[in-house]
């Protein structure tokens, strides 16, 4: 046993190993994703940033109920339309998005089918270096990416 | 320096520090038996006066492993007394939940201890499942436990990348976050997310398993055991690792119970107290794997634990996937959720031990009051004690070796 | 005019020495901190900075552009004078100490104008070296003593004693080297290894090994990092550092680095030798330029600095202290005088040299098999740890 320890410590064995395992390492595939050019595609069911379709959206504020910090603001009047219906019309429905913790629960609470408000957009570029111009979405932004600055158009997933 | 010199100092430190802290109200840690002056580690009395300098180690320090600050009184390099500093990461995430509604506390709940959200979320769901009473199907009852077990290997990874930095081995946190991410991945697929997860609800899950998930995590959880074995390769029996942690920081049973530690560090002083194997919950009861226990309690030992369960967890992962069957993934919960006025505490084995949360309800749609169990901040009362003697170099091993995350301490 | 008569000897000397003081910093910035980097990613499994220029090379530019126009910020109750001083101390004795590397005989650059290439042959060389290398010490000490910071004081204080520590050893195994070669000469340690027929690292393994091991404690390298511990001591003695001061202290560690690698090779390596230069067989090395070996041998122990510290954890100080004066001073010591027995009991001390490298040779090989095949016989599957009462079946 006492023999055993001291063959242990003095071939250092232990420390020939470590380099191995390191040793082996260089020469391994490097896992490196070369990121502006490269870019890791999310999954479908990534949480990235919201779009609203205004049109489907029937004005119940259920998401903004249930969003766990507030930051769903919904103002919206009746107005009476060619068929004389009174409709709701949305006058303001913004998120503030630099306090989201996209945790989905505003999707979730959306009665329509498909979402009318939904977060699977796989878009999560939107550093930008003004965040209460860029990380404030309004009606426009939430429906028309395209010209809202920062942002990049994405892929539209419908979600059932 | 005498004995009795240092109690003296150590005292006039507490008294100051305690006077301070409360003006400033900060908690102050729990005296414990620990802290008695003359512990074993004292050295006999030298020729040389005690040369005492206070040292702020943190919260701005790179292995603190957040924000977390440590008051040091130190004698050269030697630890004369240490006093964790609380409360810079503090959000009041349990007043938060008084003024929500449950569903909407869950995802408070993964910003406490942020690299284990999947059993934050699972603690606080099972703490309103027991409140309601709900059953929760076995579907979603295995797919809980597959999250946890992964939530298991990503922290104890984290844990191994950090706290190999701390005492300078530098690759293995590759290794292990380059495994974390794989892992991540899986949690993205299944909820959209990588670290603040939301991936439970109240009665079960929000999502079903995505196609090819089950097939891609098999696949994963065969490969996992021999990149354990390259960081054990790295690390277990290295010399200079085992230098720097065996017998530093030892924790006895006794010790561990008396102070409410859980978790590895009380596993790997000889208790083997483990939630899931002592308070089953979910299908725990039915799946077969090894409590990881050591015997020593020192920081070699939570190390041997840690990657032991890692190991076993894959064993977890692996027997749940062939569990799985067919089946609803939501119990029977009424859309809005107003649980019967009473108190319940529910708790699940997190990867740094019991985290329970003690639930108040008052029949509405809101918690009265939500108490979280958080092992990181009982965990982290221990360090005053263990850092006690040691020098420096040991603090960030010890640290290290509490595993914590500060988001969870402070809450 | 002749290349003769301008190229005298001392025009030579300091054609030498700037090419000493700006290429060896170039080299430092360039390549080393580049390969080191890229290496260190390698052996993670990334990639290491590729960016800047063609494969990151120009790497080290940016570096440079950036540690030059950053903000120089002197603590405000720094000792300021010292604190300036430091980092100068710390590079200077490093550049100095290049003076008396030989990188290889003499070139012909033209006719009747050849060179050797080093700056100086002193006959000192070795003791002229473990001087001056020392002095840097004190850049460390005092930079971390100046910076008015507690963390940098007490990595300054972990250096002081570190490197003190670590001379005896680094000093002790340097003995047994000079009853080999008995000349301090550097230029001469190498061509007594062309002369023997035999690279002193053969009778001189143990020698080398603690050599290297407190070579690597004396540059502060991981796994001895201890005075700029960085998850100890946030970043030890250079706290307070930055800018070009802080380049200072940078090229300072790096060039020490460089100098302990030329030293092992000069005196274990042969120097500017090819391998076994008198078998004919492998005659054809010859064509390789004596100065190409020379760098080739030294990128081979800058490689293993970098493998070490991507693979070992840090000492701890005292742990550190006690490996240097419990272990390696008495091994030194040891091999003083096994290497004595080995020339005075053979009449001719070459074969005592050489009887000493087959013996060296063996024995390690030796173990190494015994202990390897122990690791193989007792490879047990880790559960077993688990005792047998934590398990259970369902």
């Amino acid at each position: 046993m006492a023999l055993k320890k001291w063959l242990d410590k003095i071939t250092l064995l232990d420390l020939f190993d470590g380099l191995g395992v390191t040793g082996r390492h260089l020469f391994k595939e490097k896992l490196t994703i070369q990121y502006p050019e490269q870019k890791k595609v999310p999954s479908d069911r990534f949480r990235g940033m919201f779009r609203l379709d205004e049109e489907r959206c029937i004005k119940c504020t259920l998401c903004a109920i249930e969003c766990p910090i507030n930051i769903i603001y919904i103002d919206w009047h009746n107005e009476k339309n060619e068929a004389g219906k009174s409709v709701k019309v949305l006058d303001r429905f913004d998120v503030d998005l630099k306090r989201c913790m996209f945790c989905q629960l505003c999707e979730e609470a959306c009665p329509t089918v498909p979402k009318s408000i939904w977060l699977t957009t796989k878009t999560y570029e939107m550093a930008a270096y003004d965040r209460n111009e860029s990380l404030y979405l309004d009606i426009r932004k939430l429906t028309d990416w395209q010209k809202a600055p920062n942002v990049k158009p994405f892929t539209v997933m419908e979600q059932g | 320096m005498s004995d009795e010199k240092i109690s003296q100092a150590e005292r006039d430190e507490a008294a100051h520090f305690a006077s301070r802290a409360a003006a400033a109200g900060v908690a102050r840690p729990l005296a414990g038996k620990g802290d008695t002056p003359a512990s074993s580690s004292a050295e006999p009395p030298t020729l040389f006066d005690v040369q005492e300098m206070e040292l702020n180690f943190g919260p701005q320090h790179p292995s603190t492993h957040g924000v977390l600050r440590i008051v040091l009184k130190v004698d050269g390099e030697k630890i004369l007394q240490a006093i964790p500093d609380v409360g810079y990461l503090h959000r009041g995430t349990e007043k938060l939940f008084e003024t929500e509604t449950y569903p909407m506390g869950i995802p408070h709940t993964d910003r406490m201890d942020y690299v284990a959200a999947a059993t934050n979320n699972h603690a606080f769901c099972l703490a309103v499942e027991k409140l309601l009473d709900v059953e929760v199907p076995r579907r979603a009852q295995l797919i809980r436990v597959i999250l946890d077990e992964l939530q298991r290997l990503s922290s104890h990874l984290v844990w191994l990348g950090t706290s190999g930095i701390d005492l300078g081995a530098v690759t293995p946190f590759w290794y292990a976050f380059r495994e974390r991410e794989q892992i991540l991945d899986f949690f993205e697929e299944y909820c959209g997310a990588r670290l603040t997860l939301n991936c439970m609800r109240i009665g079960g899950l929000p999502f079903d398993l995505t196609t090819g998930w089950i097939e891609r995590l098999f696949e994963f959880v065969d490969d996992l055991p021999a990149r354990i074995d390259d960081y054990e390769q790295l690390l277990t029996d290295n010399r200079i690792w085992k230098k720097r942690t065996v017998g530093i920081g030892v924790l006895t049973a006794a010790e561990c119970i008396e102070w409410g530690l859980t978790g590895p560090i009380i596993r790997a002083s000889g208790v083997e107290w483990d939630l899931r194997r002592a308070q089953p919950y979910e299908c725990y009861d039915e799946l077969d794997f090894v409590v990881p226990v050591r015997q020593n309690g020192d920081t070699y030992d939570r190390y041997v634990v840690r990657v032991q369960e890692m190991r076993q967890s894959v064993r977890i992962i692996r027997q749940c996937l062939e569990r799985i069957e067919a089946g609803d993934i939501r119990g029977k919960v009424p859309r809005v959720i107003k649980p019967p006025a009473e108190e319940i505490y529910a708790s699940v084995e997190s990867p740094k031990g019991e985290l329970g949360f003690y639930c108040v309800s008052n029949g509405t749609n809101r918690p009265y009051r939500m108490h979280c169990r958080p092992p990181s901040f009982i965990n982290l009362q221990a360090l005053p004690k263990l850092a006690k003697g040691h020098l420096i170099s040991d603090l960030v091993a010890l640290i290290g070796t509490i595993d914590i995350v500060l988001g969870e301490v402070d809450r | 005019m002749t290349a003769a008569k301008v190229l005298t000897p001392t025009v030579l000397t300091y054609i030498k020495v700037v090419l000493i003081v700006a290429v060896v910093p170039a080299i430092v910035g360039f390549v080393v901190v580049l390969a080191e980097r890229r290496l260190m990613g390698f052996m993670q499994v990334r990639l290491g900075p590729n960016r800047v220029g063609p494969k990151g090379t120009l790497q080290g530019l940016a570096d440079l552009v950036k540690l030059v126009t950053k903000e120089d910020v002197t603590p405000a109750r720094a000792e300021k004078l010292v604190h300036f001083l430091a980092p100068v101390l710390a590079v200077i004795p490093a550049l100095t100490a290049l003076a008396v590397i030989p990188m290889g005989p003499s070139v012909r650059l033209a006719r009747h104008v050849s060179t050797p290439l080093y700056v100086a042959d002193i006959n000192i060389g070795l003791l002229f070296l473990l001087a001056i290398t020392s002095i840097g010490v004190y850049g460390i000490i005092l930079g971390g003593w100046a910076s008015n910071n507690k963390y940098s004081l007490l990595g300054g204080l972990r250096s002081a004693a570190q490197l003190v520590s670590y001379e005896v050893p680094m000093g002790l195994s340097l003995v047994a080297v000079l009853l080999m070669t008995r000349s301090l000469s550097l230029v001469e340690i190498v061509q007594r290894q062309d002369r023997l027929h035999l690279w002193f690292i053969f009778p001189g393994l143990l020698s080398f090994f603690l050599y290297f091991v407190s070579g690597v404690a004396e540059t502060n390298r991981n796994p001895f990092d201890l005075p700029e511990a960085e998850s100890e001591l946030v970043s030890g003695f250079n706290t307070e550092y930055s800018g070009v001061k802080f380049a200072f202290f940078f090229l300072g560690e790096y060039a020490a680095m460089i100098i302990i690698s030329c030293v092992a090779v000069t005196v274990f390596f042969g120097g500017w030798l090819p391998p076994f230069p008198h078998v004919r067989a492998l005659s054809f090395l010859h064509f390789i330029p004596p100065f190409v070996w020379f760098l080739g041998k030294v990128g081979v122990f800058l490689f293993t600095y970098i493998w070490f510290r991507s693979t070992f954890p840090r000492y701890r100080f005292d742990q550190l202290m006690a490996l240097g004066w419990k272990t390696m001073i008495p091994l030194a010591l040891g091999n003083i005088v096994v290497v004595a027995v080995a020339i005075l009991a053979t009449p001719n001390r070459t074969t005592g040299l050489v009887r000493l490298g087959w013996i060296y040779g063996a024995l390690f090989v030796v173990l190494f098999l015994l202990a390897k095949l122990r690791q193989a016989l007792t490879r047990r599957d880790r559960l077993e740890a688990v005792p047998a009462s934590a398990r259970r079946t369902a």
